[in-house]
């Protein structure tokens, strides 16, 4: 009896642990990920994704911290959207995209850096509050948003910029000095229906309670991710295989398959 | 697993988890967010809040402050000086306001820093220029009652004639200061149009006193009191000479030297007529300074001296003095001189300032009570009201203990000890007493002779159950308990193993039993000696 209850707790700790390492091999930690369910992952931004193809005529696409090149076909894709009445919405702090607007014939440049401001609630002098100041259906009802370790963005209508009490901190120390000096700066710039926000963090999981106005607003406007341009997906092997066996119908035949045959077979063996 | 190994195991994880768990146990941060930021982002909800220290005032205070210069200016150009003083307080105010804002927010080494000192500099000139536009006032007023009186007049003259000067080398320092304010304004979005109209009024304050020579007769004789500085400019601590003679005979009062319309020294005059005093260069701005000397009713010319701004170094120290409290020592230099009387700051935790002072040494010496936990302090000089550069120390650390760990996790480990001792101490007892049991037994079987051997009847039983039956009849006579299982009751009586094993097969591995075995087990379970 007692060698039994010492195998049933060993099962049980397998069971605990199996199920630790599971989780564990199926989550992840990258930035942007909307399989990321922790603070800077995307997983509870809640918007329907589009992979390759033209999106749907007069939808607006959202490019969420894109990583790669964009081809000839995907710019020509993006501008045919662009003709056809959609929008597009590129969030980006690296200023990856600058070639894609360049190639789109905008104006607008993302510019990297490390923006900060005297005007600050945190102790982080990146996490600021910036004021809207032009008229987008994008921060419709909305004064300021809280904004995280941005970027400038240069040219086109501003729509959210810092106060007048903004430094790039080139020499990373926090305080404002030197050569740093205070200026505002345009952090979501428009031109046409191009949209270009420096600052892609606003749609990670602990920004969304931070900016609620600017989440409903995007929803509202039933916002498609680029999937295949975004920094949302993940580079872990074991999630990407799930993904595509939840793709995959047939895939999803052969696992079941998988499970159900060696059940079977062992209830024959004992009805034997 | 042998049970001993596994007890030993299962006893060794109990141990570390525990251990591992009393660690944390007084202060349970198991679940605290490790990575709250990333090259990318940082987690909103993990990053110290703190309050943003007022500064969406600071632009609209630049512009309270340049616009109050054009209000002061005018005051005293319209000779409303009871205005004036009000409106030089209010700035005051402000520029003290503005002060402690820029040092809050660590913004001295911005070009609003730039404006702070410059803006310092105003305030000193206008207070200057209003003290400079009353007594050029009065001595309007003197002039006219003295005239007639060729001593006294020439007193009056001789004075305003240094208050001209003096008022012009206001002027022109203010004036020098104009454009870099301006500049730094505009950078602000910050209209600068009253700060110009203060020079326009300025520049009319001063040529009032040029208007007032004219109607005095234009020309001042040479004063009979000269002045010479050596050198004209000097850094924090050096000194400048000032010396000079009475032409004529000289007066009997002694000779005051001013700096900045201030009461520098006193001296006198010797048999030769010659003065002569050292200023040193101590708590004044950086900039172009004042200085004239007087000797009863004769005034000198005024002389200018440049106070240069000079770098300087400050040292922070923490020692403790209790667990909760930290002394903050340091000095404060320039070149190879202390600062004497200089204020420092000292800013806790980058958010919480607290203000100390040199003594004569150039050291100061805070206490300051901490709650527990990691604390860094630094100490900065601002510069202010002295002609040095800013400048601050190294950042500390300085660790206050948490407080007695709560006795209850303690208890609450002590008690889940005791009790799985508790535990294991009666589960052994319970087991020995069987173990006891099936010894006794072993050495003393039963007494077979003694039992009440009840009727068998097995004819229309099947086989294996005719078995069972026969077993449980044996198993009675015995008077082996019923919990007993064969192998149980092999041990207990072995006399009669060889039945309780054959049962066994049948039993438990599914054999049936012949007629010959039933017959057997039939005449062992009745007690035939020849069966067992």
């Amino acid at each position: 009896m007692t060698m039994q209850r010492e195998v049933w707790a060993i099962l049980v700790l397998l069971l605990i642990a199996g199920a630790a390492v599971f989780a564990h091999a199926t989550t992840t930690i990258e930035d942007y990920s909307r399989h990321n369910i922790g603070w800077n992952g995307t997983s509870s931004l809640g918007l329907e994704e589009t992979r390759g193809g033209t999106p749907p005529a007069g939808s607006t696409l959202l490019i969420l911290a894109p990583e790669g090149s964009f081809t000839e076909d995907d710019i020509n894709r993006l501008r045919t959207h662009l003709e056809g009445g959609g929008a597009v919405i590129i969030a980006d702090k690296e200023g990856r995209v600058n070639p894609l607007l360049s190639a789109l014939g905008s104006s607008i440049r993302v510019q990297p850096g490390n923006l900060s401001s005297l005007e600050r609630g945190h102790a982080d002098p990146r996490l600021f509050r910036v004021q809207t100041t032009g008229n987008s259906s994008l921060f419709a009802g909305i004064e300021t948003l809280l904004v995280n370790r941005p970027a400038a963005v240069q040219g086109g209508e501003p729509l959210l910029e810092t106060s007048l009490l903004a430094w790039d901190d080139t020499t990373g120390d926090g305080r404002p000095g030197g050569t740093e000096t205070f200026k505002r700066r345009a952090i979501c710039a428009r031109e046409g229906d191009i949209t270009v926000l420096g600052d892609p963090s606003l749609f990670i999981n602990a920004m969304l309670p931070e900016n609620p106005e600017f989440i409903e607003n995007l929803r509202k406007q039933s916002v498609l991710i680029d999937a295949a341009h975004s920094g949302t997906g993940t580079r872990n092997p074991i999630i990407n295989t799930l993904t595509w066996i939840q793709a995959t119908p047939l895939a999803r035949a052969a696992i079941a398959a998988l499970v159900i045959l060696p059940v079977a077979y062992l209830f024959g063996r004992k009805r034997e | 697993m042998r049970p001993r190994i596994s007890h030993i195991i299962l006893v060794a994880a109990a141990l570390v988890a525990i251990l591992i768990l009393a660690a944390h146990a007084t202060a349970p941060i198991l679940y605290t967010a490790e990575n709250i930021s990333t090259a990318a982002h940082a987690d909103p909800a993990t990053i110290k809040k703190r309050s943003p220290g007022d500064a969406a005032s600071l632009v609209p205070l630049m512009d309270e402050l340049l616009g109050q210069t054009g209000t002061l200016t005018l005051t005293i150009k319209l000779k409303d000086y009871e205005s004036a003083e009000r409106d030089l307080a209010h700035y005051a105010e402000l520029s003290r306001r503005f002060d402690r804002l820029v040092i809050t927010l660590d913004a001295s080494e911005t070009d609003i820093g730039e404006f702070q000192q410059m803006n310092r500099q105003n305030l000193d000139s206008l207070a200057t220029l209003l003290d400079d536009s009353r007594r050029l006032d009065d001595l309007k007023r003197l002039e006219i009652e003295v005239r007639g009186d060729d001593g006294q007049h020439t007193a009056v003259v001789y004075e305003g004639e240094a208050l001209r000067q003096k008022m012009h080398q206001g002027f022109s320092t203010y004036a020098e200061r104009v454009p870099a304010m301006s500049r730094i304004a505009e950078n602000y979005e910050i209209n600068t149009t009253a700060y110009q109209e203060s020079t326009e009024h300025f520049a009319e304050a001063t040529e009032s006193a040029d208007a007032w020579r004219k109607e005095t007769g234009g020309k001042t004789p040479p004063s009979p009191l000269g002045i010479t500085l050596t050198p004209t400019e000097g850094y924090y601590g050096d000194p400048i000479q000032i010396s000079g003679r009475y032409t004529g005979t000289p007066p009997e009062a002694p000779v005051e030297i001013y700096v900045d319309s201030r009461l520098a020294t006193t001296t006198a005059l010797d048999d030769a007529g010659q003065y002569a005093c050292t200023y040193w260069i101590g708590e004044i701005l950086a900039g172009p300074h004042l200085v004239y000397v007087t000797a009863g009713p004769a005034y000198s010319d005024v002389r200018t001296f440049e106070a240069l701004a000079g770098n300087t170094t400050l040292t922070l120290t923490l020692e403790e003095v209790s667990q909760a409290t930290v002394a903050c020592t340091g000095i404060l230099m320039t070149s190879n001189r202390s600062v004497a009387s200089a204020p420092i700051v000292l800013r806790l935790d980058d958010t919480t300032l607290i203000e100390a002072e040199t003594d004569g040494n150039g050291t100061y010496r805070k206490e300051i009570a901490l709650p527990a936990g990691d604390h860094t302090i630094k100490a900065e000089f601002h510069g202010a009201g002295f002609p040095l550069n800013p400048s601050e120390s190294e950042t500390g650390i300085f660790r206050v203990p948490d407080e007695l760990p709560s006795p209850l996790p303690i208890i609450t480990g002590a008690a889940a000890l005791l009790g799985t001792v508790w535990y294991l101490r009666r589960r052994h007892q319970r087991k020995a007493p069987e173990v006891e049991e099936e010894k006794m037994e072993t050495i003393e079987p039963p007494e077979e002779e003694k039992m009440d051997v009840p009727a068998i009847d097995i004819s229309d039983l099947d086989p294996r159950d005719a078995a069972t039956v026969l077993f449980r009849a044996l198993r009675a006579r015995l008077g082996i308990p019923e919990t007993k299982t064969p192998r149980d009751c092999a041990q207990i009586a072995p006399a009669h193993a060889r039945f309780f094993k054959r049962y066994e097969r049948i039993r438990y591995a599914g054999e049936t039993p012949t007629e010959e075995d039933l017959r057997w087990m039939e005449a062992a379970a009745r007690g035939d000696d020849d069966a067992a």
